[in-house]
């Protein structure tokens, strides 16, 4: 792996096994972050954004199996593979709120209803840094002042329900940052967040993010928060990177038709006024038994029939840094990936109709051989 | 592919009842469970033809005998299922008498025997029964066939325990049909008029919830007019383990209310102008009916392990009816057990129901959760 | 420092009756009235049912045996019990005699003694000294198989949570099922038989007759241990199959919470998840079902009793029933009752102190 990467995603998949089959809801995730840098994982709901992220710290459910490699460079143990380590023993918690620490979407019910927020932070503080409670306290504290929380003698121990949502974020984001991690994970920080309260957070963020020096995973599906935060963009959908490279040259020049229709559905403030925002037509589909196609294929405007249903597109670097999974796109590297996807269904196509000659024959014989 | 595609639309556009059903078939346990359910209300309707004996046959030989012993070899020959007589046999020394089986000849086991006389389902006259015994090979009479050998005064305990199943089987399960419409009336008004109403109602569920539940069943048993008739008896028991059942459903269908009512399509059925009694049952009581049969299968074994154990002790079901109860008032003490433990063979279809009910309602309740 | 510390005491204290806390309690115990109401009207109601007149059903009894009945002592006793009174005074009556002992009834004339709630014909006492008489027996009877109960359910729930369809979860729920489905008098003969066969001792009746005229020392208190056992087994795993089925179910909704999530990306140790933040939120639901579980130990333990001829209050209930004694009986119900309501109580003000949601809102269930 590269020195300055901190992570490092390398064909990431999740499986869950279900009764009615295996939904595969991240299908081969490539993607890695420098350190400092802030990555943005853009995608809708379904896209295995999330999935993707929980796998870092292998806090996923039972019941989803991941594979791939995850390449962590840890300041302490060096270059690790996360993925490999037992999800329940030492190595991966010593990992897990010290060197990279996550941030959850709702703030409301990421903490315990049955303990202050004080103790659920310092909890952090004693696994992490200090055995001494004294200490422990001491440095909580001062976290939460960080992170702005007024009055911390009192709201230390006061419980979560007497906090208000972004008091809440913040003193989740407390104690994410106790630990002075390498590497935050932020998964749609903000989305249960009102508007006014969404910008105090994502300030904080750049600000602890600058004196903390680390870089953050930044999951969202709001684009404008990602023009905000991020240094570099990867776009999901239905569980696969489709497009990724800097912040400014995607919403530049957005080159995958997902990416393109998202930032079109974006409304910007100067934009005509009789322009109706795009959208784009329905929803992701399911992640189970998914045809060997592109899976943005029905709901895309620039499919190619005969090819985009019959294969799946690999990310490909158009230029230094930016890579799309795309077949109608005028880049070489694109029109390289196109000849050979079409090679290959004309091949396929070939043997399939010369296996289709010979069957119904077989079949014949085979009855016939029965009676 | 167009198959997938098809089967998709059926899953989403499948009622909430086929989903379920398709659930529950998934359920291993609630499947054998509804399966040994069937056999034993079938074997409940059927009881008088099933039985080979009626409820009051007795042989005063045959007291408290062990379950009657099946052969298959005579004299060394195959001659199919047969039992022999039993007799007496008289020890001179101390006068003791034990029973043996008189070997000098067979009594082959025949299918569709007549019999005892009975009412079948209460319409025809027969007597016509599934199997038993007639004529010995040498043309001798007497021999009998107690599967699970014979009570006190000599009755079958088969015959009874089948028979009895008749009321066993049917009260819980009419009472549980009564506490349903009691806890949906009661619950769905406690539940959509809410305020002093609601008040006073919770505070009545909450009071009957703290009587402990047998002590209470046995309290109100006191009300049954001594010598009444079975119907009757049946009526009252029925009504008393429903006493309490109701409580639990009333329970659930007010919260359901509660969280239902606020709903848009129930205030757009108000708004035009549909009637509250309609809007309860058409609008509000099939979106949660799934949880209530479910709420009411669970409920089923309670029902059952009251109305066993409160005709055990004499409170319930009296003599000349039968339910399993009664068949264990047999088995009432260490020394019934020691001496004669084929009189606890009833329990084990007491233990066997319960367990289905239970398995089933598990299963259903399972099935009925939109998020598994 | 010590000063320090008797401060923070102190704080404590007044801090504490500050918050909505002692409202909260205040209130919950306010509500133990009309409860009490209903349920003296409920028992009232049973009382009444059987049919025909109380006092001629016993004086016929009493008749029929050949006793020489005098005509004032019906008379009196018809006064005596308001039975010519419309229903709502009898009512009242009946809460009076409850509530203190009148010494102007036909049972004082005759026997000048007091007498509390009626007189008991089946025992020829007065009911209350029938009630209290078993009373303190029945609580500690009922509370050593409660504390079995949780401390045999609780381990095994947290375990079968967390080891999810394992051949442990499958093997206690079988375990647990069965301790539902088979009826508690039957379970305590196969026991009983199973006891006489193995030691050749049924273990019948709670006390030896030598306990019963030495009373319990601690020579044979082993003794009376090893009669606890039966019941503790039959009556206990009738209710600790419940108890583990909605602890289980309890921790599953925990686990599954964003909360333990939270935790786990922190690095806590996956026992102390379970321990520090499952188990302890449910523990709540577990705790606010106490009084259901002290309700189902009655009800178990009366039919066993009369079973296991335990000196308790279920075979007197049974006396009660089968001499038409009603007030005798619905005594012993209301008692019940009033025990079952009084956990509830108990229950929900440790569920106050618990759950720290309660403990501020004051009680906004």
């Amino acid at each position: 792996m590269e020195k300055d990467n901190i992570i490092e995603v390398k064909n990431l998949h999740v499986d869950i096994a279900m009764t009615e089959g295996t939904l595969t809801p991240v299908r081969g995730v490539n993607f890695e972050i420098k350190r400092g840098e802030t990555l943005g994982l853009v995608g809708e709901s379904g896209s295995g954004k999330s999935l993707t992220c929980k796998a870092i710290l292998g806090i996923n459910d039972k019941k989803c199996k991941a594979s791939g490699q995850i390449l962590f460079n840890s300041k302490e143990s060096g270059e690790m593979d996360l993925l490999s380590l037992n999800p329940k023993g030492k190595e991966i918690r010593n990992v897990r709120g010290k060197q990279i620490s996550m941030i959850f979407q709702e703030p409301m019910v990421a903490f315990s209803p049955m303990y202050t927020i004080g103790n659920q932070i310092n909890e952090c503080t004693l696994l992490h840094i200090t055995k001494d409670k004294k200490k422990a306290k001491e440095i909580s504290m001062e976290v939460m002042r960080k992170v702005g929380i007024a009055n911390v003698e009192k709201r230390y121990n006061q419980y979560p329900h007497e906090f208000s949502g972004g008091m809440l974020q913040r003193a989740l984001i407390a104690m994410a940052l106790v630990c002075n991690p390498d590497m935050l994970i932020a998964d749609e920080p903000t989305t249960a967040l009102d508007v006014t309260i969404q910008a105090q957070i994502l300030e904080l963020m750049k600000e602890m993010q600058k004196e903390f020096n680390m870089a953050i995973l930044f999951i969202t599906h709001d684009l404008g928060v990602v023009a905000r935060m991020c240094d570099r963009v990867a776009v999901m959908y239905l569980g696969k990177v489709v497009e990724s490279g800097d912040a400014k040259t995607i919403y530049a020049n957005p080159q995958h038709p997902y990416t393109r229709g998202l930032i079109g559905s974006v409304h910007k403030i100067g934009g005509k006024k009789e322009e109706r925002l795009f959208s784009i037509e329905g929803t992701v589909p399911l992640a189970m038994n998914l045809p060997e196609a592109c899976g943005f294929y029905d709901r895309c405007d620039a499919r190619i029939e005969g090819l985009c249903n019959k294969a799946d597109p690999e990310l490909v670097e158009i230029e230094p840094g930016h890579q799309i999974a795309c077949f109608n796109c005028p880049h070489e590297a694109c029109k390289a990936q196109r000849a050979k996807a079409e090679q290959m269904i004309k091949e396929r196509e070939e043997r399939e109709t010369a296996k289709a000659a010979n069957e119904p024959a077989k079949s014949k014989k085979k009855k016939w051989g029965r009676k | 592919m167009a198959k997938k595609v098809k089967s998709k639309d059926d899953y989403y556009l499948a009622s909430q009842w086929t989903l379920m059903a398709r659930k529950l078939k998934k359920h291993k346990l609630a499947r054998v469970s509804m399966v040994i359910l069937i056999i034993l209300y079938i074997g409940a309707i059927f009881a008088d033809f099933l039985a080979p004996y009626s409820l009051e046959e007795f042989d005063p030989l045959y007291r408290n005998t062990a379950p009657t012993a099946i052969h298959t070899k005579y004299d060394g020959e195959n001659v199919g299922l047969f039992v022999y007589k039993l007799d007496k046999q008289i020890n001179k020394k101390d006068f003791s008498v034990t029973l043996q089986e008189d070997t000098s000849e067979y009594y082959k086991i025949k299918f569709f025997v007549h019999g005892s006389e009975y009412k079948f389902l209460g319409l025809f006259k027969s007597d016509l029964h599934l199997f038993g015994v007639e004529q010995g090979s040498n043309g001798g009479t007497g021999a009998k066939i107690m599967l699970f050998g014979a009570d006190s005064l000599g009755r079958d305990i088969f015959s009874r325990v089948l028979l009895g199943s008749r009321i066993s089987l049917s009260i819980p399960f009419a009472s549980a049909i009564i506490s349903f419409f009691l806890g949906i009336t009661i619950g769905s008004i406690s539940g959509y008029f809410g305020g002093k109403v609601d008040m006073v109602i919770q505070r009545i569920i909450e009071v009957i919830g703290a009587v402990p539940q047998i002590p209470l069943w046995m309290a109100l048993s006191a009300a049954i007019p001594p010598g009444v008739s079975t119907i009757k008896m049946y009526f009252y028991m029925t009504i008393i383990l429903s006493f309490i059942n109701w409580t639990g459903m009333a329970r659930v269908v007010r919260g359901k209310f509660l969280s239902l009512k606020n709903e848009d399509y129930v205030m757009a059925a108000r708004l035009s102008g549909v009637s509250t009694w309609k809007i309860i049952w058409k609008h509000l009581v099939p979106g949660f009916m799934s949880y209530l049969i479910v709420n009411l299968t669970l409920g089923i074994p309670g029902s059952i392990v009251g109305e066993t154990s409160m005709s055990y002790l004499g409170l319930g079901i009296k003599s000349p009816a039968t339910s399993w109860g009664v068949l264990l008032q047999e088995a009432s003490s260490v020394t019934d057990v020691a001496t004669n433990p084929h009189k606890l063979i009833p329990i084990i279809f007491v233990v066997i129901t319960v367990l289905a009910y239970n398995f089933l309602g598990d299963g259903m309740r399972d099935a009925a959760d939109p998020y598994k | 420092m010590e000063e320090k510390t008797k401060n923070r005491f102190w704080n404590g204290i007044v801090e504490f009756f500050k918050k909505d806390l002692v409202s909260y309690i205040i209130k919950r115990v306010l509500m133990f009235i009309p409860t009490l109401f209903l349920i003296s009207i409920l028992v009232f109601f049973v009382i009444q049912l059987p049919p025909g007149d109380y006092v001629t059903a016993h004086i016929a009894a009493l008749a029929s045996e050949g006793e020489y009945v005098d005509a004032n002592y019906a008379a009196d006793l018809r006064a005596d019990y308001g039975l010519d009174l419309p229903v709502y005074q009898q009512y009242i009556k009946w809460i009076k005699d409850i509530v203190w002992t009148p010494t102007d009834s036909a049972y004082y004339r005759l026997y000048h003694s007091h007498h509390n709630w009626k007189y008991s014909f089946a025992y020829g006492r007065d009911v209350w000294s029938v009630v209290e008489e078993r009373l303190g027996l029945t609580i500690g009877v009922t509370a050593v198989i409660m504390i079995f109960q949780y401390l045999v359910s609780l381990p095994i729930a947290v375990y079968a949570s967390t080891h999810q369809y394992s051949p442990g979860d499958y093997i206690t729920s079988i375990i647990g099922f069965l301790g539902t489905a088979i009826p508690n008098f039957i379970f305590a003969i196969i026991l009983m038989y199973l006891s006489y066969k193995w030691t050749g001792n049924a273990n019948v009746g709670l006390f030896t007759p030598e306990m019963l005229q030495n009373g319990i020392h601690l020579y044979n208190f082993g003794d009376f241990l090893k009669r606890m056992i039966i019941p503790i087994i039959v009556i206990g795993t009738s209710g600790t199959c419940g108890i583990i089925r909605s602890v289980r179910a309890q921790m599953l909704d925990e686990v599954a919470k964003q909360y333990t999530l939270t935790a786990r990306a922190k690095g806590v140790p996956e026992h102390t998840i379970i321990m520090k933040y499952c188990f302890r939120a449910a523990i709540n639901p577990t705790v606010s079902g106490l009084g259901g579980v002290l309700a189902s130990l009655f009800s178990g333990s009366t039919v066993t009793a009369m079973v296991l001829n335990m000196q308790i209050q279920g075979p007197v209930l049974f006396k009660a029933l089968q001499a038409q004694d009603m007030y005798l009986a619905g005594a012993i119900v209301m008692v019940q009752a009033v025990l079952v309501v009084v956990g509830v109580l108990i229950s929900d003000i440790a569920l106050a102190f618990l759950d720290p949601r309660i403990r501020y809102s004051g009680g906004g269930r």
